[in-house]
């Protein structure tokens, strides 16, 4: 997931403070080492977590060639996109000559992008925004997933198992992303299964409880649902968990990975999961910035596709070793 | 719930009075419970109504209460609760670490989990009283430093944010598991705590001082009340009900989340109010915050079983939710109105 | 209970309270005795509630001494000046507006009953014995003890803290500003009250604007200008208009009045 379940109760209080948090002490900061800075997601957030380990295993090589790169994230969702261009003013303003930024609220963060390629600055796009958003900046290239591409293949995967109605469960109703996956859904199963959105408002964020028993209840009040696709883990273990204490059938499916997913897939409880493959995300637009700004190398294809990887029954054990290693 | 002693042998007044109940401070939310209660049963039908339907907002209400019921007493006293949802996160991911990543018996984690709230909440409370700061600034960093501590540690020692484990059989039947395949034991818990909070509030002396202290600090201290201890003991209360909920939550989901539990920060706050406790303190009753609680958790599930667009259902929530607390207001001030006889006072 | 006992059970000797650079009590002196209402008298600002203050034990003198029952005393805390017998009433009678009358009585000792862990507050014997004790100072429309002391009368409220000191034995009795927010008829009550603790031996210190209560109730009295007090006299060696007088600050009063009065003459010919 993306601009994800997370900490939204600080939206009533915090003044979204900004955290600069070194991903390599810059200690060994020998001049004219690359500066790579690389705005992304919350360090809480398990998605941002898995993208942050992509761009520390890429910073080993910056660091090799006597650069540094530093993780820049804010506290909290609340302000997301003027929180992000700010993020990518500090970075030039601390004299960056690389810049990886997840592209996630275009109006507010543009402006600054803009401001970093005309210094000449190494923008990669990466997460969010997708390859319209890279050359309307006129950043180099954007890595990543698609949320619609990614949608549509759940939504395939289910109608190819027989699904006829399914339900696509969003914590975070209105943000671009999830919407984009949930119409992804519908639309990659569109002449074999109707599918519909059950949107939770915020009092229920970071509740599974609250996730569940909502879960539970549509799948009571309609019995016809049988198959249920959540757009993050949290809310996967939820509905696993709906799905059992209402005695429905529904096979489940659920964006991005983590280890309860892989068990249920494992097991056989769930159907699928999703996977952009954020890991990847980090490390790749990492390198790229990196070595552009180095070495003036850059791949041809623009953009570069992460994702969606499906993750069943099939390959879950390889897939398993690598959430192990936090690399998934 | 204290039984009704209103007789009294001197001067015979009219046996039974309405007005009597009506001042009680859980009348506004009794009232409102019904209400919400009557309205999804008439919105949500036969899915709302049966068992399946009570356990979804018995399962919301009971975390959400087993929360409530503590920050009720923290909030009587005059005190503002807001780490309850770090301290969720942070127990939770506490036994989840010792018990699932390192491995240890699931009763160590349970233990160090909820001595983790208990601590969390000493220190609220040593610090309010310390520096006589505001609570609500008080919680309000402690929320963050008790987040970013989570995080930090977590990352530090699993390398991730989220962490898997499985309780040991007891633990799960007692924390984990689902009665009939409903209600979550949780259910039970929030019965113990009920009892043991409405014993402290309305049977101890110890009860009285929470009423004083949230009535007037200064005067209750001129009484001879220790006025901060029963403070700290309070914030460890409302510590040890947000760590129990998450040990709970770990043993359900299997696991913890860094990021799990703010929800619980303003729900607990509103269930708490909707039931009849005064924001400044002084005033309410555990029947009206378990009460408040339920209004709660129906309100927050009874949309799902209306069939009804659920985009609205946060308009609703906050509707209803405005419409118990006018109520209550209502009703306190007619507790406050004495009887008919009497005009008005100050 | 014979008229006063010679011996002050409280006295005050050349105390003076100093406030970061103001001065609010001045080389006071003072003496209370058993059965008897001793009335401040004072204008705002005069330093009356500096000298409640120092009485029930919220700030201690900057120098002077507190003599208790012949013994130099020091009061550390209000606690402290509460478990010697002092008992404070502040204007709007119990402090605590949101608990019932038999939780209020008892804050701070309430009475149990059980044993061990099953040691529980006695709500039966609190609600009957605060109405009880109410009742006997003439507020019997008060018959349960669960009502809200918010919801109670002002007088009735006084009523119910004078009550309290009186049943937990209170030797001396500061009443701050008793009257002032009630009407006639409940500051008559009220100040029944007060001659009925009087009568009980307890020494009475009733702080008051209103000359006629002071009056009526008043044996000694002591009056308060700007921290320093300018006259201690007791009943009939003043007429009402020279305590009048004094409470203005020294001023006349007859020449405030007459002064007041071309103001609003003049007021009333635009009209």
């Amino acid at each position: 997931m993306k601009i994800s379940r997370s900490v939204k109760i600080a939206a009533a209080f915090a003044a979204s403070a900004l955290a600069l948090t070194g991903v390599n002490a810059s200690a060994a900061n020998a001049a004219g080492g690359e500066k790579v800075y690389v705005v992304g997601g919350m360090p809480s957030d398990p998605f941002w977590s898995v993208v942050k380990r992509g761009a520390e295993a890429a910073a080993n090589a910056v660091k090799d060639a006597g650069g540094t790169v530093t993780w820049l994230g804010p506290q909290n969702y609340d302000n997301l996109g003027p929180d992000a261009g700010k993020l990518v003013d500090n970075a030039i303003a601390a004299g960056a000559t690389a810049i990886v930024v997840a592209d996630w609220v275009p109006a507010a963060e543009n402006a600054a992008i803009k401001r970093a390629v005309a210094k000449g600055i190494s923008v990669v796009h990466y997460n969010a925004g997708g390859v319209k958003e890279a050359k309307n900046t006129g950043a180099l290239a954007y890595v990543g997933s698609d949320d619609y591409l990614a949608g549509v293949a759940g939504g395939k995967y289910f109608a190819s198992k027989g699904a006829k109605n399914i339900l696509c469960v969003n914590t975070v109703p209105g943000s671009a992303n999830q919407e984009a996956r949930c119409k992804g859904v519908a639309d990659g199963a569109k002449g074999k299964a109707k599918a519909k959105q059950l949107p939770l408002p915020s009092s229920n964020f970071g509740n599974p409880t609250a996730v569940s028993n909502a879960v539970k209840a549509a799948l009571t009040k309609d019995k016809t649902i049988d198959a249920v696709v959540t757009i993050g883990v949290q809310d996967a273990d939820s509905s696993a968990a709906a799905i059992k204490a209402s005695g429905s059938k529904a096979k489940l499916g659920t964006f991005d990975l983590s280890e309860n997913v892989l068990a249920r897939i494992a097991a056989g409880t769930q159907a699928f999961a999703i996977d952009q493959q954020p890991w990847l995300q980090g490390y790749l637009a990492t390198s790229m910035a990196w070595q552009h700004a180095q070495y003036g190398i850059l791949p041809a294809s623009n953009p570069v596709l992460t994702g969606p990887a499906i993750v069943d029954k099939s390959n879950v054990a390889k897939v398993s070793a690598g959430v192990k290693a936090g690399v998934r | 719930m204290s039984a009704k002693a209103t007789a009294s042998k001197a001067a015979s007044k009219p046996g039974f009075d309405i007005t009597n109940i009506a001042r009680r401070p859980e009348f506004g939310a009794l009232i409102g419970a019904v209400a919400v209660f009557i309205f999804f049963s008439i919105a949500g039908g036969s899915g709302f109504t049966d068992a399946g339907g009570w356990a979804s907002w018995l399962n919301v209400a009971s975390e959400v209460g087993i929360i409530a019921l503590p920050v009720a007493l923290v909030m009587i006293a005059g005190d503002l609760d807001l780490s309850v949802g770090s301290t969720l996160a942070a127990s939770s991911m506490t036994m989840a670490i010792l018990s699932g990543f390192f491995g240890l018996p699931t009763w160590v984690g349970v233990i160090a989990a909820l001595l983790f709230g208990v601590l969390v909440g000493w220190l609220n409370g040593y610090l309010v009283t310390k520096t006589n700061l505001p609570s609500f600034v008080v919680t309000l960093a402690s929320m963050f430093i008790v987040m970013g501590a989570t995080l930090g540690a977590t990352r530090l020692i699993v390398g991730s944010t989220s962490v898997t484990m499985t309780a040991d059989p007891f633990f799960q039947i007692i924390f984990g598991n689902l009665i009939f395949g409903l209600f979550e034991t949780a259910v039970v818990w929030w019965a113990v705590i009920a009892i043991i909070v409405s014993w402290v509030l309305y049977k101890s002396i110890f009860g009285n001082w929470i009423y004083a202290i949230g009535g007037d600090m200064i005067s209750a201290r001129a009484t001879g009340i220790p006025v901060n201890k029963v403070r700290i003991a309070l914030f460890m209360g409302s510590g040890f009900g947000a760590a129990l909920v998450g040990v709970i939550q770990t043993c359900i989901y299997n696991g913890a989340q860094v990021a799990a539990g703010q929800s619980f920060v303003f729900n607990s706050i509103i269930a708490v109010v909707v039931g009849g406790v005064l924001l400044t303190g002084g005033y309410g009753s555990t029947l009206g915050v378990i009460l408040g609680t339920v209004t709660f958790g129906i309100v927050n599930q009874g949309i799902y079983y209306t069939g009804w667009d659920a985009d609205w259902a946060a308009l609703i929530l906050g509707l209803l939710l405005l419409a118990a607390v006018l109520t209550n207001n209502t009703f306190r001030r007619l507790a406050l109105s004495g009887g008919k006889k009497e005009k008005k006072n100050d | 209970m014979t008229k006063a006992a010679k011996k002050p059970i409280l006295r005050l000797k050349n105390v003076s309270k100093v406030f970061a650079g103001y001065q609010a009590l001045n080389d006071v002196s003072l003496e209370v005795y058993p059965g008897q209402v001793l009335c401040l008298l004072g204008d705002n600002g005069a330093g009356k509630s500096t000298l409640i203050k120092v009485l029930s034990g919220f700030h201690e003198p900057t120098s002077g001494t507190v003599e208790w029952d012949g013994q130099e005393a020091r009061f550390k805390s209000p606690k402290d000046a509460n478990e010697r017998g002092i008992a404070t009433v502040h204007q709007f009678g119990g402090t605590f507006p949101l608990m019932s009358i038999g939780r209020s009585f008892f804050v701070g000792v309430e009475p149990t009953k059980g044993w061990g862990p099953f040691k529980r507050f006695d709500r039966k014997y609190a609600n009957e014995t605060a109405v009880r004790e109410m009742q006997q100072l003439g507020i019997t429309r008060i018959t349960d003890g669960e009502r809200l002391i918010g919801s109670l009368s002002g007088g009735e409220r006084q009523a119910s803290a004078i009550a309290r000191a009186v049943h937990f034995g209170a030797k001396v009795l500061i009443l701050d500003e008793p009257t002032a927010a009630l009407g006639v008829k409940e500051a008559t009550h009220v100040l029944r009250i007060i001659m009925q603790a009087k009568l009980k031996g307890i020494a009475v210190i009733l702080v008051t604007h209103n000359v006629s209560h002071a009056l009526t109730v008043g044996d000694h009295f002591a009056v308060l200008i700007r921290g320093q007090k300018a006259d201690d006299f007791a009943k009939g060696e003043r007429t009402r208009d020279q305590i009048t007088d004094l409470m203005a600050g020294g001023e006349a009063m007859a020449e405030l009045e007459a002064e007041l009065n071309t103001l609003t003459g003049t007021i009333n010919q635009i009209h």
